[in-house]
């Protein structure tokens, strides 16, 4: 077939019995996590798609979110938040069942000393971080790895700072409550210390430190309903490009602006926003070093215009619940309750003119991916089964929903 | 719930409603539709019957195959008979659920075959004002949730101008996550169970 299609590929198994929320890949390791309604999180295997532990005891309510920390060698960090209002911090040797990592590296109290271990007892539980009045929605780890974003339905935004003292010690450095309803999603800029949240009271926001103060620095209006979720373009991702200098063209573009954002709502749209360029100046130096107003003084929301750049092609009869933007590939994927999944291609518009359009448009669109059930979330992550064909680059798409299932795509195109 | 909002609501008699749980009786011209609607399978939806691919895969259980036909009526005997959380007395006699404000319709009709259908119900609280709507809408919903099959999509809202803040309510009873999240509280689990206990 020379249309683009989804193919499905495997279903991780055993399955939850009960609603799935999220799956997270993890940075290095050809693994990912599913959080569930059943208190639980699984760890599950990319290599031969079945499950290899679980992590349970820890939450007294539903999962709904997980993340890997990034940069870490010969162990795996995960953080993992819950509709108990807490964020469990969870640790896990690489190579387990090998004796010799047991001993030295990093002080642990919990850590046993027997190999033989149940499967489940893998899991150290670290620290557990205590501050949400309601139910934690969403966290995302900065791309450095030393802060953690997290958010709730108390619609604020708090970030830690993982002081890597061995103690499993986490500081607060912000509570942001700007929003004005739940928080739903957070997620860190790919490389700089920026954060972006998404909200019930339909807006956007951007967050930076500006000395030693974190703020708001643009709030962008557009949806016509809850934001559930966000990502942020690679930095080095471009959409496709006919010539060497549209290429050098788009980067530079890319080099003012930095990178987009992508947004699904319940307005059932999925939008890409862009930063007004800064003219001769870094991406991340704020604007009060320009001016010289004290960031007390200078009115928050001002620092950054961000506006919307383009609406993806309505493809989605209801809310939509997931987006992803492959920074592989630059494509981007969505899915939601009409339990559809949506893969588009983005392409810059044949022009001489400065600056560069891009179009977006439907590559492929699979209906009932998971039968009858809802989607909740998509994810791009590396192939990694045997019966890969694309190389080392090749990616996978996987996507979680409501009956407890996960499956694996690939793109056929 | 400190004191009552509507001391004194209108009740309508319980043998009035309509009703599929009970022999046939004479019915009011008003509630024709419904009942005729509801005698014959509706040939337009074949899906309640058969269930195409991709669909069939994923649902092991013959649930599909051996799902009784939902329509309205159907509907209506699930939510009518759920009871309000400060009177003894159910949605249906009180009329804050009614017939003529359920419908089922293709949630995806330009998909063919897709079994998915959406229930919309109007809800019409006793009071403009009344702060428990949002209850009663998650009452509503958590009975709708936990009686139909998966793939029905609920859309559970207080009818046009019945209520001072409608929106927000709507918004909150159309929010999956906070639903979720209101299963899983124990303190308002209990008041939902409570107007579930009177159902059939």
């Amino acid at each position: 077939m020379a249309k683009p299609h989804l193919s499905h590929l495997a279903d991780l198994t055993p399955a939850s019995p009960e609603r799935t929320w999220l799956t997270a890949p993890h940075p290095t390791l050809p693994i990912v996590a599913t959080c569930s309604s059943d208190k639980t999180v699984r760890i599950y295997s990319l290599t031969n798609f079945k499950l290899l532990s679980t992590i349970s005891d820890g939450h007294k309510r539903s999962v709904r979110t997980c993340a890997w920390k990034p940069h870490l060698q010969g162990e795996s960090v995960l953080a993992t938040g819950s509709f108990d209002a807490t964020v469990g911090i969870w640790r896990r040797w690489d190579k387990y069942g090998n004796e010799t990592n047991h001993t030295g590296a990093a002080a642990d109290n919990d850590m046993t000393e027997d190999a033989s271990d149940e499967e489940e007892k893998e899991w150290r539980f670290a620290v557990l971080l205590d501050g949400h009045d309601s139910e934690v929605k969403s966290l995302s780890w900065s791309a450095s790895g030393m802060l953690l974003a997290t958010c709730s339905r108390d619609k604020s935004i708090w970030i830690w700072e993982d002081l890597d003292d061995g103690d499993d010690n986490f500081e607060t450095v912000a509570v942001m409550q700007e929003h004005d309803g739940d928080v739903k999603c957070v997620a860190w800029h790919p490389a700089e210390e920026c954060l972006a949240s998404g909200s019930y009271d339909d807006t956007i926001r951007v967050w930076r430190e500006d000395l030693d103060d974190w703020g708001q620095v643009a709030c962008i209006r557009g949806h016509g309903g809850t934001v559930w979720f966000l990502d942020w373009e690679g930095v080095e991702t471009t959409p496709i490009l006919s010539s060497a200098e549209q290429r050098d063209q788009w980067r530079e573009q890319r080099a003012l602006s930095g990178s987009r954002l992508i947004s699904c709502s319940d307005d059932q749209t999925v939008r890409v926003w862009t930063r007004q360029p800064k003219e001769g100046q870094q991406p991340a130096m704020s604007s009060s070093a320009m001016t010289g107003i004290p960031s007390i003084i200078r009115p928050t929301g001002s620092d950054e215009t961000w506006e919307e750049e383009a609406v993806l092609p309505h493809a989605h009869e209801l809310a939509v619940y997931a987006v992803a933007w492959s920074r592989q590939t630059g494509l981007a994927a969505s899915a939601g309750a009409d339990g559809r999944i949506v893969i588009y291609e983005e392409r810059v518009v044949a022009s001489t003119e400065a600056p560069l359009r891009t179009e977006w448009s439907v590559l492929a669109v699979v209906d009932g991916a998971h039968g009858i059930y809802e989607i909740n979330h998509v994810v791009w992550t590396k192939r990694a089964d045997r019966n890969a064909e694309g190389g080392a680059d090749e990616e996978v798409l996987v996507s979680t929903a409501d009956d407890g299932s996960v499956k694996v795509w690939t793109l056929q195109r | 719930m400190a004191e009552i909002q509507n001391s004194n609501p209108t009740i309508l008699n319980a043998a009035d409603l309509p009703t599929r749980l009970r022999p046939a009786v004479p019915h009011k011209p008003g509630y024709g539709t419904g009942i005729f609607a509801s005698a014959l399978p509706s040939p337009a939806n074949p899906a309640d019957f058969l269930c195409t691919s991709p669909y069939e895969s994923s649902d092991s259980d013959d649930d599909n195959l051996l799902e009784e036909l939902i329509d309205e009526q159907e509907i209506y005997d699930l939510i009518g008979s759920v009871s309000d959380p400060e009177h003894p007395v159910s949605l249906g006699e009180l009329a804050v659920v009614s017939l003529p404000d359920i419908k089922i319709t293709p949630t995806l009709p330009k998909v063919p075959g897709s079994p998915l259908q959406t229930v919309t119900v109007l809800i019409t609280p006793t009071i403009t004002h009344c702060s428990l709507a949002t209850v009663i809408g998650l009452g509503v919903r958590v009975r709708l949730e936990q009686s139909l099959p998966p793939r029905f999509r609920l859309d559970v809202r207080i009818k046009e101008g019945t209520h001072s803040t409608a929106d927000e309510v709507n918004k909150q009873l159309a929010d999956k996550e906070r639903v979720a999240a209101a299963l899983e509280n124990g303190a308002l689990m209990k008041v939902i169970a409570k107007m579930l206990e009177t159902c059939k």
